[in-house]
């Protein structure tokens, strides 16, 4: 696996070797950390990014205890002050992208007909990274003394505005622990970006042209190229206040002339692509669930592709609607109302699209649909919302209160996480071999529906009587109390819902109804394969002659025009050739060659926290953890990728 | 995974996988320069105190240095065109001039940041020297990186680890080389060259 | 179309007028004189601020009713009722996509014309006689500082109690804005928007109080602990009270 030079029969090369060979037991936890196996990675995503869900959700209870009942004292300021911090910085960062990031690993070799992603031991490095950035991140809230009530948490909000995100006004590591965390996650974000898009342009089965290929993949490619552009920016600003905090620079110093602003151009330069980033791929997901149990394409795939593509360029113009009231000036504000105006056009029309999909379909209403539906309909509320938003004048009013609460907890909450949860239920079956329990299914969506609505639709009340967003309290007078109760309580409703579905997922691993291969009679072909998929996938790579590949090798029309089978009863055999240049490793006829398992992601990972670390504590640690990346990246450079052929 | 006769992966595009990778690097690698510059020249003439850039900076030695850079690049062009002909032993000839190029041209960058320095140009001065330090820093963060890689190339080379078949990763290195000397470009002209 | 096969069921309904009694439960909090009601205008910039958010509410409730209940009719129509029935593979219509794509383009347009134009008109800059307030921003206090009120050595009028700021009402009031720490928001809903208050820069507001009376406000820019706290009260008072009120202070 590696070629360092080891004395032969010494414990240092016999630890190697017993190393490497729990690395390819698949029963071993050693073989989970030197895994390059994409399904395995995505797993390790998901859960991750479920762990975080629920500390997410724990913050967000906390917060709305508190808030229930004006002047409450359940939480105090500075306590609450950091769990708004962290609740954001967790939902955004360490749920919505991780989870996504699980389904793109998991589904889009799948989808295209390929083995694995383009780079296998770089998607482990984004793993690891991701794991390091999330975990350090959270360490944060140790550094105080937690026992007496004090949360070393970072304490400057999710947006950490500048000059407020400076040393003199939040003291304390916090927010050293906030810059740094972030910047691991984007350094992991930026991997996993480069890596999918050079799978999905270069990996695809022969005959899928960009236009055959299922509509997640696309969102997956659009978002993996609104990664790689919007990372770097965030990665500045992030470095900027590096610099400021740490060794006293000036970038965001009004005293030495530095402007605020400049922060939040930065900030939302990165942030509106950022949002994109969260909701597209969760679009993908209600692409591919809506067509199959509908029972017919998607509508108008050509339209949802290219306003999925108008959606990403468009994301880079809108940035100043974020920034109405800090007084850039009527031009300015203009200019951006506009701009912010036009990109609802692509955002809605697929919201028909979505419509025309189920129309004239033959609509099975099962878990993941609802979820699909669910998230159509709350996606509508949040997006007719941000209109209201893009009208300036009146967004004078909204900036800054609960109304803006309300408007991107349905679009990231509705839209992002109820698709996401859709695609558990949908593509739990393919991995597992099991079907979660369709009933309990139904169950977790009304309550989260209804739970999630009582949490945030009075939100749109209580911001325009005049609640501003991040306050710790209000008083009785101020007409509020009812809308804050019943959000309290929806908060509640949604945990129970959330619940459910954790006792769901558990119960069906076990003793789940058998899957089978195709148990959806699906469009695409992750359903032509075993379930759960062969560690290579595919047998043979598949040969695509159409969009929804699978479905045209199921059926096809008639005389009449009417949709039949394509083969008389009996099993349908996934149609494969053998692709040119066969898969027999080049003609030697040994098999399938798949990438080898590798530790030198994760040891190269291991070094970010440390350096981190040190600038935070102790400076001699930097050095440290520069040396593990190096060792690390040395070591994969010089691995080889596969196993050597003789 | 397809293997075409050449014994190299088939690819839907037709391009090498590394070799998109290092593109969509580069090109990611824009905005990270670009938000940079950005901010130096957002802030540009708002130091309330000096030293300014026109109190310190020394055109005709940057230029030498900025050549420097330059012809490295030529360098790194010889030992590809070396490496595609097979010849190894020009490509490691080429690999070493490169590398120390790359060099000297970072020890210009550290001898330009003490005289600075020493003028009374530091982190905190004033916002000139946060914008100055942090985008050259960076950029000479690039160049050693890159000198690193060059370096352990040559020293896998000694070894008989880089022949004609892998000139592709000669090339890499070389896409990564003249970015960096691209934006030094872009840096000199906007931040020593044009002065408002 | 089997559209005979379509009727409500009646455990559908109930749950549908739920939701419009639930809604117009919500609707009506916009009528309610709660202290920073942003409905409850006072002012010109609130009014017209109120006035653009309606152009844009009704449409967007509209459109929310009709595709929520577009899908929930288009759940029941077109439920599976024979698991072997596949049907047509409709792939697009795509002179109906272009309608629907225009359709709102052309709406959205249609409301940003009255957007723009509030936007300039609200833009402006204050009028030649508008009083002028600089306002001071700081972790967690405001202060109102009357530069037109000065006493015998050019001091200004300097008010530190936030419950007490007073303005002359039916007058225009150019609030000056300043902070001597982070950014915060100056916040008074019943007579307009909010703008930013950024240290190193002057953000300049202009609000009239069509009426004496009241006006609560708060900070609306997270500054750090106290935030919530960073309240304040704007007595807008008639032209002669009000200036009862300035000598007063000055002694």
């Amino acid at each position: 696996m590696t070629s360092i030079a080891v004395p032969r029969r010494s414990p240092l090369s016999e630890a190697l070797k017993g190393a490497r060979r729990a690395a390819e037991d698949h029963s071993s936890i050693w073989s989970w950390l030197a895994t390059v196996d994409h399904k395995r990675i995505g797993v390790l995503y998901g859960i991750s990014a479920f762990i975080f869900f629920l500390a997410g959700g724990v913050e967000a209870l906390l917060l709305r205890t508190q808030l229930a009942q004006p002047n409450a004292d359940v939480l105090n300021p500075d306590q609450f002050n950091r769990l708004f911090t962290m609740h954001g910085t967790t939902m955004v960062f360490l749920v919505v992208m991780p989870m996504s990031s699980a389904f793109f690993n998991l589904m889009v070799p799948l989808m295209i007909g390929a083995r694995d992603v383009a780079f296998p031991r770089l998607n482990a490095f984004s793993y690891w990274t991701f794991l390091a950035g999330a975990i350090f991140l959270n360490a944060s809230f140790f550094t105080g003394d937690i026992f007496a009530g004090e949360l070393g948490a970072p304490d400057g909000g999710w947006f950490g505005y500048a000059p407020l995100n400076l040393e003199r006004y939040t003291p304390g590591h916090g927010m050293d622990f906030w810059m740094l965390g972030i910047q691991m996650l984007g350094i992991a974000s930026l991997a996993g970006g480069f890596n999918f898009i050079v799978t999905i342009l270069n990996m695809r089965a022969p005959g899928m042209t960009l236009f055959r290929m299922p509509v997640f993949v696309w969102m997956t490619l659009v978002t993996s190229f609104l990664i790689i552009f919007a990372m770097p920016v965030i990665a500045v600003a992030l470095f900027e206040l590096t610099f400021d905090r740490l060794f006293g620079a000036n970038f965001f110093n009004p005293e030495a002339g530095g402007n605020p602003l400049l922060w939040q151009h930065m900030f939302w330069l990165f942030g509106h692509p950022e949002v994109y980033i969260l909701i597209l791929p969760a679009f993908g997901v209600i692409s591919e669930i809506l067509p199959t149990f509908s029972r017919k394409p998607l509508f108008g795939y050509p339209f949802v592709v290219f306003s999925g593509i108008a959606i990403g360029f468009m994301s880079w113009g809108v940035w100043v609607h974020h920034m109405y009231t800090t007084g850039l000036g009527t031009i300015a504000n203009s200019a951006f109302g506009v701009s912010t105006i036009l990109i609802a056009i692509p955002t809605g029309i697929k919201i028909f699209n979505w419509m025309g999909t189920l129309w004239g379909g033959s609509i099975r209403m099962t878990a993941p649909l609802m979820f699909a539906v669910g998230t159509v309909a709350m996606f509508t509320i949040g997006g007719l919302s941000g209109v209201t938003h893009s009208m300036v004048p009146s967004d004078f009013q909204q900036q800054d209160s609960y109304y803006v609460v309300a408007h991107f907890h349905y679009v990231l909450f509705g839209g992002a996480i109820f698709g996401l949860f859709g695609g558990i239920y949908y593509w739990f079956p393919k991995f597992t071999n099991k079907l979660m329990n369709d009933g309990w299914g139904h169950v977790h969506f009304w309550l989260m529906l209804i739970g999630f609505n009582l949490t945030f639709f009075p939100m749109h009340m209580s911001g325009l009587l005049g609640m501003p967003r991040r306050i710790y309290t209000y008083d009785s007078e101020m007409g509020w109390n009812l809308w804050n109760l019943m959000s309290s309580v929806g908060a509640f409703i949604i945990a129970i819902s959330v619940a459910i579905f954790m006792v769901n997922f558990v119960i069906s691993l076990r003793r789940g109804k058998e899957a089978g291969t195709d148990p959806w009679d699906g469009r695409t072909l992750e359903w032509t394969i075993p379930s759960p998929p062969p560690e290579y996938n595919f047998k043979e790579i598949p040969r695509v002659h159409a969009r929804d590949e699978f479905w045209h090798q199921k059926y096809r029309e008639d005389e009449t025009g009417r949709v039949v089978p394509a083969l008389a009863g009996g099993a349908v055999e996934p149609e494969t050739e053998h692709a040119e240049g066969a898969e027999h490793g080049g003609g030697h006829g040994h098999g399938i060659h798949l990438p080898s398992p590798s530790y030198m992601p994760l040891i190269a990972s291991l070094g970010f926290p440390i350096v981190a670390t040190g600038l935070i504590y102790d400076y001699a640690l930097v050095p440290v953890g520069f040396a593990l990346i190096l060792v690390g990246l040395f070591g994969w450079a010089m691995e080889p990728a596969t196993e050597e052929e003789d | 995974m397809a293997y075409a006769a050449s014994g190299h992966l088939e690819t839907s595009t037709g391009l090498d996988n590394r070799k998109l990778l290092m593109w969509l690097f580069l090109a990611s690698d824009c905005l990270f320069f670009g938000s940079f510059i950005a901010a130096y020249l957002l802030y540009r003439d708002r130091s309330l105190v000096g030293p300014y850039p026109e109190d310190l900076f020394d055109i005709p030695f940057t230029s030498v240095s900025a050549f420097i850079l330059l012809m490295s690049s030529v360098s790194m062009v010889l030992a590809l065109a070396a490496i595609q002909r097979g010849n190894v032993r020009n490509m490691q000839i080429w690999l070493f001039t490169t590398a120390a190029l790359g060099t000297l041209f970072i020890s210009g960058q550290a001898y330009e940041f003490t005289e600075f320095n020493q003028e009374g140009l530091g982190l905190s001065t004033n916002l000139f020297g946060t914008t100055f330090f942090v985008l050259t820093g960076f950029h000479g963060a690039h160049v050693t990186i890159g000198v690193l890689i060059l370096v352990s190339l040559f020293v896998v080379s000694l070894r008989g680890g880089v022949q004609q078949k892998d000139s592709l990763t000669i090339e890499l290195a070389g896409l990564y080389w003249h970015f960096v000397d691209i934006v030094w470009i872009v840096i000199f002209t906007l931040i020593y060259l044009i002065q408002p | 179309m089997p559209f005979s096969r379509f009727r409500p069921h009646p455990g559908r309904i109930a749950p549908a007028l739920a939701l419009i009694a639930l809604l117009a439960l919500f609707l009506s909090g916009c009528d309610t004189d709660t202290p920073q009601n942003t409905f409850d205008t006072k002012g010109e910039v609130a009014e017209k601020q109120a006035e653009l958010f309606y152009i844009s509410m009704w449409p967007a409730l509209a459109i929310m009713f009709l595709v929520l209940g577009g899908l929930v009719v288009i759940m029941l129509r077109f439920r599976e009722r024979d698991p072997s029935y596949v049907p047509p593979q409709t792939h697009g219509n795509t002179r109906l996509e272009l309608a629907w794509t225009i359709a709102p383009a052309v709406l959205l347009l249609a409301v940003g014309v009255p957007m723009i134009i509030t936007l300039w008109d609200l833009g402006r800059e204050p009028s030649e006689d508008a009083m002028r307030v600089d306002v001071i921003a700081q972790r967690f206090s405001w202060e109102f500082q009357y530069p037109e009120y000065t006493d015998a050595e050019g001091q200004p009028l300097s008010v530190f109690d936030q419950n007490d700021f007073h303005i002359p009402a039916g007058r225009e009031v150019a609030f000056h804005l300043h902070s001597v720490d982070v950014i915060h928001s100056f916040w008074l809903p019943k007579l307009g928007g909010k703008l930013d208050v950024v240290p190193g820069e002057e953000n300049v507001l202009w609000l009239i109080a069509d009426e004496p009376g009241s006006f609560s406000g708060q900070c609306a820019e997270y500054c750090g602990e106290f935030h919530a706290e960073m309240r304040l009260t704007v007595i807008a008072q008639p032209e002669d009270e009000f200036e009862a009120w300035v000598e007063e202070q000055m002694e």
